[in-house]
């Protein structure tokens, strides 16, 4: 429907402030509808593949963790934003590193009309 | 807290100041603005002159609360001639918030037509907007919009009706929502403005963001999973079509009746069921009210044809449907879509379409002036002269574009109290009442209607009514300053409110609440008495005490004697509130 209601509550989880700019969630008009974007939560994630210092790992369960941020500080190509084909990844240009979702499900969990769902995906 | 972005469009420059004590003492909001309007507009300002300012206002609830969204646009108005003042939801206040403003104000006029592009970063883009000028509003809207804004867009356009002044131009914000009444759109083209694009790209940050995050989680659960909000999710504000026609209060062909015979083709069920496409909510609403149906049109022979988007609510529906005596969905789509197009308030043209109309049935007017035959139910006849409102060919246009009968004929039929359309309920007493001493004479100020309908068939003390009118609005004062939107109300209840301000640092107590509600009543009417506003001059159209109501006839009689307590009442009130500023 587009409420961004999952926007600023991702926000929120990962920074403790309210931003649609600094979301790992995005959503957009696309024609008649909506389309969001949001990290898949892959098992083999290119965008880890894709860093040159092993900033991004994969985690057990999918997705990506972001283990050495101060890698991302130098970091000008920024591969892992092209590696991802969704392009869920955005660059944070204060603290110069990919907004990484935590995988946490609190979209989901503040999604009025059942369009986002977490859990196992088999 | 307290940043206020000005903008002079006389001098292309703008800046920010801080009235971080405004927002402690009056929330934000329509409290903000009405403090603003007061300091900013001179006293017996031209609406359409320079120095007439606008103020532009969402409250701290906006982007942290759901179902807030509101801001409020405050102005000296063309058309009532003293407060004008309109609420629009969308997205336009979450962008203000996020790029870190309370408020906007728009000083002067622009030399030359120009769009603003405000970033929250302090600098303002005065962008020319030759190549835009005489475009649709919604196209206006989609072509600033840009495809992946860095944070939350969001656009406010006037079409050629604001272009040319029309005294009920409106502003359309980002497509499907409105500062639909009282002439935001002439005042915002007098100033040369097409448009303001706001792109927000900043934070908003909580001080207790554990106490906020539950209480969000309580506000959120309560909208969406207790039913107290269904029906604007469902059918949307369309719902009332069937629901007021069955009572005789939904108000048709220029309020000769309140029962239209063909009301289930312009339900809200019908329309649900048929043409809806989809919910097009305001940025941290899972209700989405505003409904978005599908129009189909031809563009050229050899059946070129296009869908297109019209968005539909009830107000358009009374005032372009039943109350032109229109029983085809597509047609009140074609008008609903033109108005929004035109930038045209779709609730005053359709009552200056329908006084139009009874004036040629009657003779007043004839082809030489209306240069359409007006009939009931004929919607491209009512296109053609919705067209003209905003040309305005020759004298009687001008009129019509003016809210005005033409050389005041049928006064005693043309449905505006204080120079503003009504609203389509057509309820008993206290519609009219709560119209006529409404600070901004929207149906909505006060809910006139619904204390109508609470007391069907029990005859209402005017007094009576008078009291809960004026205590109703004092307390929407508070809701519109926080931002709420009124159709949360049931929701947003007094402690609640108090609750939610307490977790942005603005700590008071209910009683302290509610007259916090009183002062900024009583300064929305200091600022009306100030600009002329005189409860003498109120002119109730005598075709209400015509047509039974839903609540049987209304006695003219109980109307003045409400005024008259009205009146004492709301003086009471501006002297001990807001006294001399």
């Amino acid at each position: 429907m587009g409420c961004m209601t999952c926007v600023l509550v991702c926000s929120r989880e990962i920074y403790g402030s309210l931003s649609v700019k600094y979301s790992a969630m995005r959503v957009f008009r696309d024609g008649l509808g909506f389309r969001v974007v949001v990290c898949s939560g892959c098992e083999d994630p290119d965008c880890a593949s894709a860093c040159p210092y092993e900033a991004l790992k994969p985690r057990p369960d999918g997705g990506v963790e972001l283990v050495n941020p101060d890698k991302c500080v130098e970091c000008e190509d920024r591969p892992c934003l092209d590696a991802c084909s969704m392009k869920a990844l955005r660059w944070d240009d204060e603290r110069k590193r990919p907004i990484v979702c935590i995988e946490c499900g609190v979209c989901a969990k503040f999604c009025p009309h059942e369009v986002l769902y977490y859990g196992e995906v088999v | 807290m307290g940043d206020i972005l000005f903008v002079s469009l006389t001098e292309g420059m703008s800046w920010v100041e801080n009235r971080r004590e405004l927002i402690e003492e009056y929330i934000g909001g329509s409290g903000l603005a009405i403090n603003l309007l007061h300091e900013l507009c001179p006293e017996g300002v031209d609406p359409f002159s320079p120095e007439n300012p606008i103020i532009l206002a969402p409250g701290p609830f906006i982007g942290l609360y759901p179902v807030c969204s509101k801001t409020i646009a405050m102005f000296k108005s063309p058309l009532t001639g003293n407060l004008g003042e309109s609420h629009a939801g969308g997205g336009l206040g979450a962008a203000l918030r996020f790029a870190g403003y309370d408020a906007l104000v728009v000083l002067g006029a622009s030399p030359k037509p120009v769009w603003l592009d405000i970033r929250g970063d302090g600098e303002v883009g005065f962008k020319g907007s030759s190549s835009v000028q005489g475009m649709s509003a919604v196209e206006t809207v989609a072509v600033l919009k840009e495809p992946e804004p860095d944070g939350l867009q969001s656009v406010v356009a006037v079409g050629p009706a604001g272009e040319k002044f029309v005294y009920y131009a409106n502003a359309v914000v980002d497509g499907y929502n409105f500062f639909g009444r009282t002439g935001l759109g002439a005042v915002m083209g007098a100033k040369n403005l097409k448009a303001i694009r706001v792109t927000g790209c900043g934070r908003i940050g909580v001080e207790d963001l554990d106490g906020y995050k539950s209480l969000f989680e309580r506000i959120y659960e309560e909208v969406v999973k207790t039913g107290k909000m269904r029906k604007y999710h469902d059918l949307g504000t369309p719902q009332n079509v069937l629901t007021l026609n069955s009572i005789k209060a939904l108000p048709t062909r220029n309020f000769k009746s309140g029962f239209f015979e063909h009301a289930e083709k312009i339900s809200g069920e019908y329309f649900a069921d048929n043409l809806l496409i989809r919910k097009n909510p305001c940025p941290l609403c899972p209700i989405g009210c505003k409904h978005v149906a599908m129009l189909r049109g031809f563009f050229a022979d050899e059946h070129e044809v296009e869908v297109v988007e019209a968005g539909y609510d009830y107000e358009p529906v009374y005032a372009l449907g039943s109350n032109l005596g229109i029983d085809d969905p597509a047609g009140v789509l074609k008008l609903c879509l033109l108005c929004d197009s035109y930038g045209l308030d779709a609730m005053m043209t359709g009552t200056m379409l329908a006084w139009a109309t009874e004036a040629y049935e009657r003779n007043l007017v004839g082809l030489e002036e209306t240069l359409v035959e007006p009939r009931w139910g004929d919607a491209d006849g009512y296109v053609e002269m919705v067209k003209h409102i905003v040309d305005m060919p020759n004298e009687f246009y001008v009129s019509m574009a003016q809210g005005r009968a033409y050389r005041g004929l049928g006064e005693d039929f043309l449905m505006t109290i204080g120079g503003v359309g009504l609203a389509g309920y057509h309820t008993g007493l206290a519609f009219v009442v709560g119209t006529a001493i409404g600070a901004r004479h929207s149906h909505v100020s006060n809910a006139g209607y619904s204390l109508d309908q609470r007391h069907l068939g029990e005859p209402l003390d005017p007094v009576k009514a008078v009291e809960t009118l004026v205590e109703e609005e004092t307390w929407r004062c508070i809701l519109e300053s926080c931002g709420v939107c009124l159709f949360a109300r049931r929701v947003y209840d007094i402690n609640l409110v108090a609750e939610a301000l307490a977790k942005l640092g603005l700590r008071r107590s209910v009683e302290e609440l509610k007259e916090t509600g009183r002062r900024i009543y009583a300064l929305k009417y200091r600022f009306k008495f100030r600009e002329g506003f005189g409860f003498k001059n109120l002119k109730i159209p005598a075709r209400l005490f015509e047509t039974p109501s839903a609540n049987g006839r209304i006695e003219p009689d109980d109307v003045k004697k409400a005024l008259e307590v009205a009146e004492h009442r709301i003086k009471e009130l501006v002297e001990r509130y807001a006294p001399a500023i």
